[in-house]
C-alpha cells in the first residue's frame, strides 16, 4: 500500500481517537440492582464495540481532513508501441509551402511546418502507449523534450514549432542528438527516429563514422519524412550532369544513400503534399506496433471521501445507539 | 423503539456531528480563485553565459549553470495549474522549445528540458540582446502570460546606440521581467574549440570591441581619421575590455523600462520565485477548493465532546457519586 497524506501535521489530532478508551460516551446510571447482576460478557463486548465504532469514526475524520490518498504509481504493462524520437527540421525553408512559396493564406495553402505540426499532433494523439521524445535541429541541435509518455508535453513541443524557424540545416548533429535519447539498452518494442525535414545537408566524414556506429549499437529504425518542395531535387533523382553527382550539389540523394548504407531498417517517404505526408505517417503508425513494456501512470487516488463516508455511517450508528440508551427522565 | 433524550448533551452533539457530515457531503467543494502563472522562460545561451562568476554550493559555476539550477528549483515553488514554457535566446532572436505546459503534471519533462540547456544549442554566435528581446516580445505578444527573459546583458559586438530598436510599439503588450545574471566585476569568458573542449579564455584580440555597422553615433569631427565612405568609424585601433564580461545591469534596466518590463537580479530561487509571482503576472483561475475540512472538524469536535472524559460535568458526576456513596455509608453507619 502506497498511502500518503497531504497535511501530515493534522495527524497529530489522531490521538483524539483514543478518547473512547477512557470516556464511555454515555450517561451512567447508578442503580442498586446492577450490583446484583453477574458480569455479562456480551454486554462488555457490546460496550467495547461501540467504543471501537467511535474510535474509528474519529480516526476517519482526522484522516479525511489530513487528506489520505494512495500515491500515484506506475504499473508495468505490455502493449503495442514504440520509443519514438521526433527529429524536426527548424530551418527557414520549413516555413514555406510545399510549392516553395511563403503561404499567403487565402488559397488555403499550408506551410510545410504547419502541415507537419498538424499531422504530427494527430500522430501523437493516436500513439497511446508510445514513449515520445522531441529534438530539433537547425545549425545546432536543440534538446526539446525528453522521452516521455506525457502526450500534452509532446504536443506543446510540437506546437512551439509554430514560432519562426531558425537558421540552416545541420542534419548530422541533429541525428546525433536524437540518438542520444536512447541511452538504456533496448528491452522491448522498437525504437525509431522520425526525421521530418525538407532538405538535407552533407554529412561530414567525422560524424558519418559516429552515426554509423550509434545507429548499429542502439538498434534504431529510421523513418525519413522528406517534405519535398516543388521543383527541388528529390531523394531519388539522378543528377542530369555527372559533375553534379556529389554530396554538396545533391545532399538529399546522398543523405538517402547514406541512410540506406547504414544497414538498419530504414524507410524514406518523399511527400510533396500534406496528403502524401498524412499517408506516410499513417504508414509508420501501422508498422510500428511491436509489443512493448511500458509503464502506465496511475494517478494518485484520493481516499478522504472514503474516510468521510465511513465516519458518517459510524456516527449515524452511534446516534441510533444513543436512542437505545436507558432514559431516566420522566416521559411526557 | 428509539427514544432520544435531548436533555443529554451527548445526543445533541452526535446529532450535530451527523448534520455536519450531511453538510460535508452536500457541499464538498467551493469555487475559489487562486493565482496561477503562465510563464515563458527565455534563457540567454550566448558565450558570455559561460563566464563562471556565480557560486553554488561553494564552487564557481557558469552563469548558465546557475540559471538552470535556479529555474529547476523555481518549478517546485510555482502553484499547480501554473504553466511553464521554455525558449532560448542567442544571436538576435529567440526560439520557443515548447509552449507553456502545466507545471505539476509535466514537472519531470520541464525539469529535464531545463537540465539539457546548453550553450552548444546556439544556432549563431552573435549576441544582440535588444534585438533578441524585441524579437521575443513580437513572438509572444498575442499570448496571455508573462515572459521571463534571463540574460547577463553582455552583447557581442557592443551595439551602436544609434541603432537601438524602438520598443514603443510593443510597450505594454507583453508583461514580463528581465532577470539579470552574473557578477558586477568583469570576468574572462571561457573559450571552446570546435570539438567543444575548453580552450582557455577569450583575449582582447579575439573579440570586436565595437560595432562597425552603419554610421557612428559620434560627431564626425570627433572621430580620428574619419572618412564618410571608407572609414565612418575612423582609423584608430579600437581597444576595450569586451573580452571580459560582467552583468550590465543599468543597460538591462533601461531595456526593461523601454519595453515596459520589470527588472530583477537573480540571486537565488527564493527571490526568483518572488520576482516572477508578482500580482500583475497572476492569472486568476477558478479552482474547486476542497471545503470538507470545516464540517469534518466540527463533527470531530462534537464527537470529542461526547467522549471527553475529563469534563466538568463528569467531574460533577464523579463528585456526586462520591457524595452519594459517602452519604450512603454515613447513613448506614450512623
Amino acid at each position: 500500500m502506497n498511502l500518503g497524506v497531504e497535511s501530515p501535521w493534522l495527524l497529530t489530532a489522531l490521538p483524539l481517537a483514543l478518547l473512547p478508551l477512557v470516556g464511555k460516551g454515555m450517561r451512567e446510571h447508578a442503580h442498586p440492582g446492577l450490583m446484583l447482576l453477574p458480569p455479562d460478557p456480551l454486554s462488555g463486548l457490546l460496550d467495547w464495540l461501540i467504543r471501537l465504532f467511535a474510535m474509528l469514526a474519529m480516526a476517519g475524520l482526522v484522516l479525511g481532513m489530513a487528506g489520505l490518498h494512495r500515491r500515484g504509481q506506475s504499473v508495468e504493462r505490455i502493449g503495442h508501441g514504440a520509443e519514438i524520437v521526433l527529429l524536426l527540421d527548424r530551418s527557414n525553408s520549413m516555413d514555406n509551402s510545399f510549392a516553395g512559396r511563403a503561404p499567403n493564406g487565402n488559397e488555403g495553402e499550408e506551410s510545410k511546418s504547419a502541415a507537419a505540426r498538424r499531422l504530427l499532433t494527430d500522430f501523437v494523439n493516436r500513439r497511446e502507449h508510445d514513449l515520445i521524445g522531441v529534438a530539433e535541429y537547425s545549425t545546432a541541435p536543440l534538446f526539446v523534450m525528453p522521452m516521455t509518455e506525457n502526450k500534452e508535453a509532446v504536443k506543446a513541443a510540437i506546437a512551439a514549432t509554430a514560432t519562426p524557424a531558425l537558421a540552416y540545416t545541420h542534419v548530422s548533429k541533429g541525428l546525433g542528438m536524437a540518438l542520444s535519447f536512447f541511452e538504456r539498452p533496448i528491452v522491448s518494442g522498437s525504437r525509431l527516429i522520425v526525421l521530418v525535414s525538407d532538405g538535407a545537408a552533407a554529412i561530414d566524414p567525422d560524424s558519418e563514422q559516429k552515426l554509423r556506429q550509434w545507429f548499429k549499437e542502439k538498434q534504431v529504425r529510421l523513418y525519413w519524412l522528406f517534405l519535398r518542395t516543388a521543383n527541388s531535387p528529390g531523394i531519388y533523382d539522378q543528377p542530369a550532369d555527372p559533375r553534379d553527382d556529389n554530396a554538396q550539389a545533391m545532399p538529399e540523394r546522398y543523405l538517402h544513400q547514406f541512410f540506406t548504407s547504414l544497414n538498419i531498417p530504414y524507410q524514406a517517404y518523399q511527400a510533396e503534399s500534406p496528403d502524401a505526408m498524412k499517408q506516410a505517417i499513417a504508414d509508420i503508425s501501422r508498422l510500428e506496433n511491436l509489443p512493448i513494456h511500458y509503464f502506465e501512470r496511475i494517478p494518485r487516488q484520493d481516499l478522504s471521501g472514503l474516510c468521510y463516508r465511513a465516519s458518517f455511517i459510524l456516527l449515524l450508528l452511534l446516534l441510533a445507539l444513543k436512542g437505545a440508551e436507558v432514559k431516566t427522565e420522566a416521559k411526557p | 423503539m428509539m427514544n432520544f433524550s435531548w436533555k443529554d448533551y451527548r445526543t445533541v452533539c452526535l446529532l450535530l456531528a451527523v448534520l455536519a457530515m450531511g453538510v460535508l457531503f452536500a457541499r464538498p467543494a467551493e469555487e475559489q480563485e487562486r493565482p496561477v502563472y503562465n510563464l515563458t522562460f527565455i534563457v540567454d545561451i550566448t558565450r558570455s553565459m559561460n563566464a563562471a562568476d556565480s557560486t553554488q554550493d561553494g564552487r564557481a559555476v557558469s552563469r548558465l549553470e546557475f540559471v538552470k539550477r535556479n529555474l529547476r528549483d523555481l518549478l517546485v515553488k510555482l502553484p499547480c495549474q501554473s504553466r511553464v514554457g521554455l525558449g532560448l535566446f542567442t544571436e538576435r532572436r529567440s526560439t520557443l522549445l515548447f509552449e507553456p505546459i502545466e507545471v505539476c503534471g509535466s514537472y519531470a519533462e520541464i525539469d529535464a528540458a531545463i537540465a539539457q540547456i546548453d550553450w552548444r544549442m546556439a544556432w549563431a554566435a552573435d549576441s544582440n540582446i535588444a534585438q533578441g528581446l524585441m524579437n521575443t516580445l513580437e513572438m509572444l505578444q498575442h499570448r496571455d502570460g508573462s515572459v521571463v527573459f534571463i540574460t547577463d546583458g553582455h552583447e557581442a559586438p557592443p551595439p551602436n546606440p544609434r541603432y537601438r530598436p524602438d520598443f514603443s510599439a510593443l510597450k505594454g503588450k507583453v508583461k514580463g521581467i528581465i532577470v539579470g545574471v552574473g557578477g558586477l566585476t568583469a570576468v574572462p569568458i571561457p573559450k571552446f574549440d570546435s570539438r567543444g573542449e575548453p580552450a582557455g579564455y577569450y583575449t582582447a584580440d579575439d573579440v570586436p570591441h565595437r560595432s562597425s555597422f552603419g554610421e557612428s553615433n559620434l560627431d564626425p569631427s570627433q572621430i580620428e581619421g574619419y572618412n564618410a565612405r571608407n572609414a565612418p568609424f575612423g582609423s584608430a585601433k579600437v581597444t576595450g575590455s569586451e573580452h571580459l564580461s560582467a552583468l550590465h545591469e543599468t543597460y538591462l534596466e533601461e531595456l526593461a523600462l523601454a519595453a515596459g518590463l520589470r527588472y530583477a537580479r537573480l540571486s537565488d530561487a527564493e527571490a526568483l520565485a518572488e520576482a516572477v509571482q508578482r500580482p500583475e503576472f497572476a492569472l486568476t483561475k477558478k479552482v474547486a477548493g476542497d471545503v470538507r475540512r470545516q464540517p469534518a472538524l466540527f463533527a470531530l469536535l462534537m464527537t470529542v465532546i461526547v467522549y471527553w472524559p475529563f469534563g466538568l460535568r463528569r467531574l460533577k458526576n464523579a463528585l456526586l457519586s462520591i457524595r452519594r456513596k459517602v452519604v450512603g455509608y454515613a447513613a448506614r453507619t450512623l
